[in-house]
Order: structure tokens, then C-alpha cells, then sequence
């Protein structure tokens, strides 16, 4: 009996050069951003890293579940689109400092930044794809909710029209809190490679901003001055957007107070733009730097 | 054919000069570029990088021009960081795929690509494990492979050997070689071990204080002086006073003898001795001059 002949054999086939497709500064842009986007949620790593992330949007969906229930036995819609973000805002402000430093602090830890700047990718690149990947979590984490109510008033049908107005002003609103969280958020923590040392600064940041905010009007309003009252409500950045959106719909505020009319809207309009601004111009400059070094 | 060259390249900082009004020319195939600590080799990777300006002089890669094309040039060279710069918390495959897709690859061709390169530097079954595990030897693998996942036509590795074992260090150094011969790559390496480099690089460069003090080829280097090294298990002092009788210059250096080379008839010698005297030989190699011998000649200048 002859043995059979080796069918399969396995060659060394030694070095390939690769010759396919290279793509330009677009595609690692939208890379980078997946990339981080999925890290933001804990996805591709341990179970452990998806804890936060996870329970966090459970968290964020539990008064949209609760409003649909509503909806559905009593007929009453308990939940203002506009006012969503306002009554999540301690929840959105432990997303961002529990995974904004997620984003940026291993690269300077363990130093695969030089990495990313020794390959096509330049410093306003890597900022561009830090910052989107944040912002559309965020912008994700506040729309999936109010949509999920939205589409619950859509089916059961409540009596009068739906307030498509309301759900559409929420959804630009919700892009514009998500863009500027995610600008305080990301640039507090790019300055330290420390992760819990970036959680404690962003998270200090949003207690100090709400804290004063919120002191000021109480005292100001006690003591019955309410226009100044009004003002010091924006120093939350929360109530600072919210100020905004309100000038430009035409809705109540949720803040503790009315908003500052006349000058008001327009000025809590340019501050989130000079916040997010100001937010990037330092990141960038923190990274030209940490380019050169 | 010229990959790098510089031309007076100089980098001040406020406290010390990295590089003084370097001048090179750097061939394909490898070449060793050798400093002490603190020489400028990590700043002239970084200038010719594009990623640091020079305060004066210029450059070109690829005959790209580092002040201007800093991005093209990054597109098609690869490098190896000399510091750690690995995060532990994800798999050896998935690192070398992002990286890959941060040089412009498309996912598919990036995963194939990590795939192909991992096995190149010797990583198996390892590289689907997080690189928090990892030896010192699988994470400096790891760093090359992403060094080379795009292909690049020239690599920059920054002390590729450093905290390796012996053996490692051996590995690596073959790797470096297979880079340039093999895959046709260029490389530009830099090592303070002065003596490993000789072993694979075609051409070495050696720089002190940012300043130039020797460029040529290895031959050059090596060719000055021919000796050869002869190990026996005992009885070298015989050996020697046996090769001495014979006319060859003989120096004892413990264990081993150095015998300077004359001709053919000096291996016939040592051939000659080790059978007369019965002796057991155990090595008989062909030493060459070693670069810190000419480092040291030079830096004495």
C-alpha cells in the first residue's frame, strides 16, 4: 500500500509588501473616532470597563421608561423634552468625568501618543477624533432617551397633536450639551495622565460650577434680587445651554428661576459657543506641545 | 540611491545642544546609528520624523523634505519608540490593527497585515492575549510589529535591544536583519551597545554630543585589523606559547586567545597546534575589530 500523497503542505512564504489602498487623513480621523467611541462604552474590553458606561444610560432610560408607563396607563405625559438633560444632569456629569478621562489618559500613560504623531495622524486630528468620539456618546446617551419617549407618545397616541417641536428643539439641544460636555469634560482631563486624578477634576469641575450656581441664586433670591439671581444660574453649565435653548424656542426653562430675558439668551448662546471654543483652543495647544515633546 | 540625508542639521534647547550642525547620508539596507545616552539619536529620529523642528539646517527622507512633509513622510516610515508605549489593557492583534488603520490601512488590510507581522517578529497564540502580560521581549516584538504593519519603506528603531536578555537580544538583532535583507526595508537603528550593532548593520554612524564623528560602512570599520578568536576547554598557555613559537602574534584575553591574522597559514597554525598538543577546541571564530574600539579612538581625537 503506497502512503498517500501530502495534500497539504505549508509554505513560507516569507515577506509581503503591501500594495492595496492607503487612505488619507478622513479615514483615520473616523477610525480613531470608532475606535474611541467603543472604548467610551467598554466595548472590545473587559466586562469591568462596561459597568459604568452601562448602568449610567440604564439610569439615563429609567424616567423615559417611567414617562412611557405613564403615557400608557394615565394618559399623561410627565416629561418636558427640553428639560430632560436638566433633570439627568448629575448622571451626564458622571458619565463625563468617569469616561472622559477613559479617552485620553492611557495614551499619555503608557505614552502611545507618540504612536498616533509618528504616523499620518496630527495633533488637531487626534483632538477632532477625542472630542467627536465624546460628543456623540453624549449626544447618544441624552437622544436615545427622549426618542424612546417620543416614539412611546407616537404610538400611544395621547390625546391632542404630539409635541414634534418640543422632541426636534431637544434633539438640537441635546448635540449642543453633548458638544459642549464633551469639550469641558475631555479638555480638563487631556492635562493629566492620571485617570482618577481626571475624574476628580472633571467631576470637581461640575460640583464647583453647580454648587456656586446654585448657592448664589438661593441666596440672591432670598434676599429678593432676582435679576442677578437669574444670571447666576448660568454659571451651570447645564443651565447655561438650557438659557440658550429657551431664548431660541420659546419654551419655559427648567432652572430654578427664569433665565435672564433681553440680553440673556443671547449671551448664554455666545458663552457655550466661547466655552467650547476656549475648551478646544487649550486641548489643541496641549497637544501641539506634547507633539514637539 | 540615498534614503536620509541632513545637512547641518542643528536643535538647541534652552539647556543643551541635542544636535550640532549635523551632516549625513544614510543608504538603503541598515544602519547603525551609535551614541552614548544623551548623544541626540532620539532627536534626529524625531527631526527626521517632521515631528521636531530643527533650529537650523535641513533634511530630506525619502527626498521628502522634513520641514515640509512631515505627514508624507510619516505615511510610508515606521517607528519603534525607545520608551514603553503599549496600553495593557488590550490584545497584541487589536493594538497592531488600530495602528495599522491610524497609518491609512483599511480595516480588512490592517488585520491582515498584523496578522502577517506578529508572526514575522514571533508572536503566536500570544497576541490574542491582553499585552499587560506580556514578557519584555513580547512587548518590544509588539512595538516593531507596529512599526512595520503599514509597510513602510524605512523604519526607525530607537534602541531596539534595550532590556532584552541575551538571547533576545540576539533575536531582535537577527529580526533587524531579516528587516533590511529580506524585507526590503530600510533601517535606521540606533544602539549605546556599540558592539551589537556591527552584527547587522551595513553602514554605522557614529555621533557624540550632536556633533558627527564617523560614517562608513561596516567594512571599513571592521577591515582595519583581521583577527581571529580561539577558545580550547584548557591548556590556552601552551597554546599560545605553541603559537607564538610559530610566529603568530598572540594575545590571551582569559579564556580566549586573539590571534592577529597574516595569512592562510595562520589558521593552518592554530589547526596545527590544537593537534599537537591534543588540546579540545571549542570555538575558532572570525573576530573583527570592535566598534568601541574605533568609538574610543575617535572620541580620544
Amino acid at each position: 500500500m503506497s502512503e498517500p500523497a501530502p495534500t497539504g503542505v505549508i509554505h513560507d512564504i516569507g515577506y509581503r509588501h503591501y500594495d492595496g489602498a492607503r487612505h488619507g487623513r478622513g479615514y483615520t480621523i473616523r477610525a480613531l473616532m470608532l475606535h474611541s467611541l467603543r472604548g467610551v462604552f467598554g466595548l472590545g474590553r473587559t466586562a469591568r470597563s462596561k459597568i459604568i458606561p452601562f448602568v449610567l444610560f440604564g439610569v439615563m432610560m429609567l424616567p423615559a421608561v417611567v414617562s412611557i408607563a405613564t403615557m400608557a396607563l394615565l394618559q399623561r405625559n410627565m416629561i418636558t423634552y427640553s428639560d430632560y438633560a436638566i433633570m439627568m444632569q448629575v448622571l451626564l456629569a458622571i458619565f463625563v468625568a468617569s469616561q472622559s478621562p477613559y479617552l485620553v489618559a492611557p495614551d499619555l500613560r503608557f505614552r502611545i501618543l507618540p504612536l498616533y504623531l509618528s504616523r499620518p495622524v496630527t495633533p488637531r486630528d487626534y483632538v477632532a477624533a477625542k472630542l467627536g468620539a465624546m460628543s456623540i456618546a453624549l449626544a447618544m446617551l441624552i437622544a436615545i432617551p427622549i426618542t424612546a419617549v417620543f416614539i412611546g407618545e407616537l404610538v400611544i397616541d395621547m390625546p391632542g397633536p404630539p409635541n414634534t417641536s418640543g422632541y426636534v428643539g431637544s434633539m438640537v439641544s441635546a448635540v449642543v450639551y453633548a458638544v459642549l460636555l464633551a469639550s469641558l469634560g475631555v479638555t480638563i482631563s487631556s492635562f493629566t495622565p492620571r485617570r482618577g486624578l481626571g475624574v476628580a477634576s472633571v467631576i470637581g469641575f461640575y460640583l464647583l460650577t453647580s454648587a456656586v450656581s446654585g448657592v448664589l441664586t438661593g441666596v440672591l433670591l432670598s434676599m429678593s434680587r432676582d435679576d442677578e439671581a437669574a444670571w447666576a444660574q448660568l454659571l451651570n453649565p447645564f443651565f447655561l445651554v438650557n438659557s440658550a435653548q429657551t431664548w431660541i424656542t420659546g419654551e419655559s426653562g427648567a432652572g430654578l428661576t427664569p433665565y435672564p430675558d433681553g440680553l440673556g439668551g443671547p449671551v448664554s448662546a455666545l458663552a457655550v459657543l466661547v466655552l467650547i471654543v476656549l475648551s478646544v483652543t487649550a486641548m489643541l495647544a496641549r497637544y501641539r506641545k506634547a507633539a514637539s515633546a | 540611491m540615498t534614503i536620509l540625508t541632513t545637512e547641518g542639521l542643528t536643535k538647541r534647547f534652552p539647556q543643551v545642544t541635542a544636535l550640532d550642525r549635523l551632516s549625513v547620508n544614510v543608504g538603503p539596507g541598515v544602519t547603525g546609528l551609535v551614541g552614548a545616552n544623551g548623544a541626540g539619536k532620539s532627536t534626529l529620529i524625531k527631526i527626521l520624523l517632521g515631528l521636531v523642528e530643527p533650529t537650523e539646517g535641513t533634511g530630506r527622507v525619502l527626498g521628502m523634505d522634513i520641514a515640509t512633509q512631515g505627514p508624507e513622510i510619516r505615511r510610508v516610515t515606521g517607528y519603534m519608540p525607545e520608551h514603553e508605549c503599549l496600553p495593557p489593557d488590550i490584545s497584541a492583534t487589536e493594538f497592531v490593527v488600530h495602528m495599522g488603520q491610524m497609518s491609512g490601512l483599511p480595516r480588512a488590510a490592517a488585520r491582515e497585515r498584523a496578522a502577517d507581522v506578529l508572526r514575522h517578529v514571533g508572536l503566536y497564540e500570544e497576541r490574542y492575549r491582553a499585552i499587560g502580560g506580556y514578557s519584555t521581549g513580547m512587548r518590544q516584538r509588539v512595538k516593531l510589529a507596529q512599526a512595520l504593519v503599514h509597510d513602510p519603506k524605512l523604519v526607525f528603531l530607537d534602541e531596539p535591544t534595550n532590556g532584552l536578555d541575551p538571547q533576545g537580544r540576539d533575536e531582535m538583532l537577527a529580526l533587524i536583519r531579516r528587516i533590511g535583507t529580506e524585507f526590503g526595508i530600510s533601517v535606521l537603528v540606533t544602539s549605546h551597545l556599540l558592539g551589537e550593532l556591527e552584527r547587522v548593520c551595513d553602514h554605522v554612524i557614529v555621533i557624540d554630543g550632536g556633533r558627527l564623528l564617523r560614517s562608513s560602512d561596516i567594512g571599513d570599520f571592521t577591515q582595519a585589523t583581521q583577527t581571529i578568536t580561539v577558545e580550547v576547554e584548557e591548556g590556552q598557555e601552551p597554546l599560545a606559547a605553541r603559537l607564538t613559537e610559530l610566529g603568530e602574534t598572540v594575545t590571551v584575553h582569559g579564556r580566549l586567545l586573539l590571534l592577529s591574522v597574516r595569512g592562510d597559514e595562520t589558521f593552518d597554525a592554530v589547526r596545527d597546534a590544537v593537534c599537537d598538543l591534543s588540546l579540545n577546541l571549542v570555538r575558532l571564530e572570525q573576530g573583527r575589530q570592535r566598534i568601541e574600539d574605533v568609538f574610543r579612538e575617535n572620541a580620544h581625537v
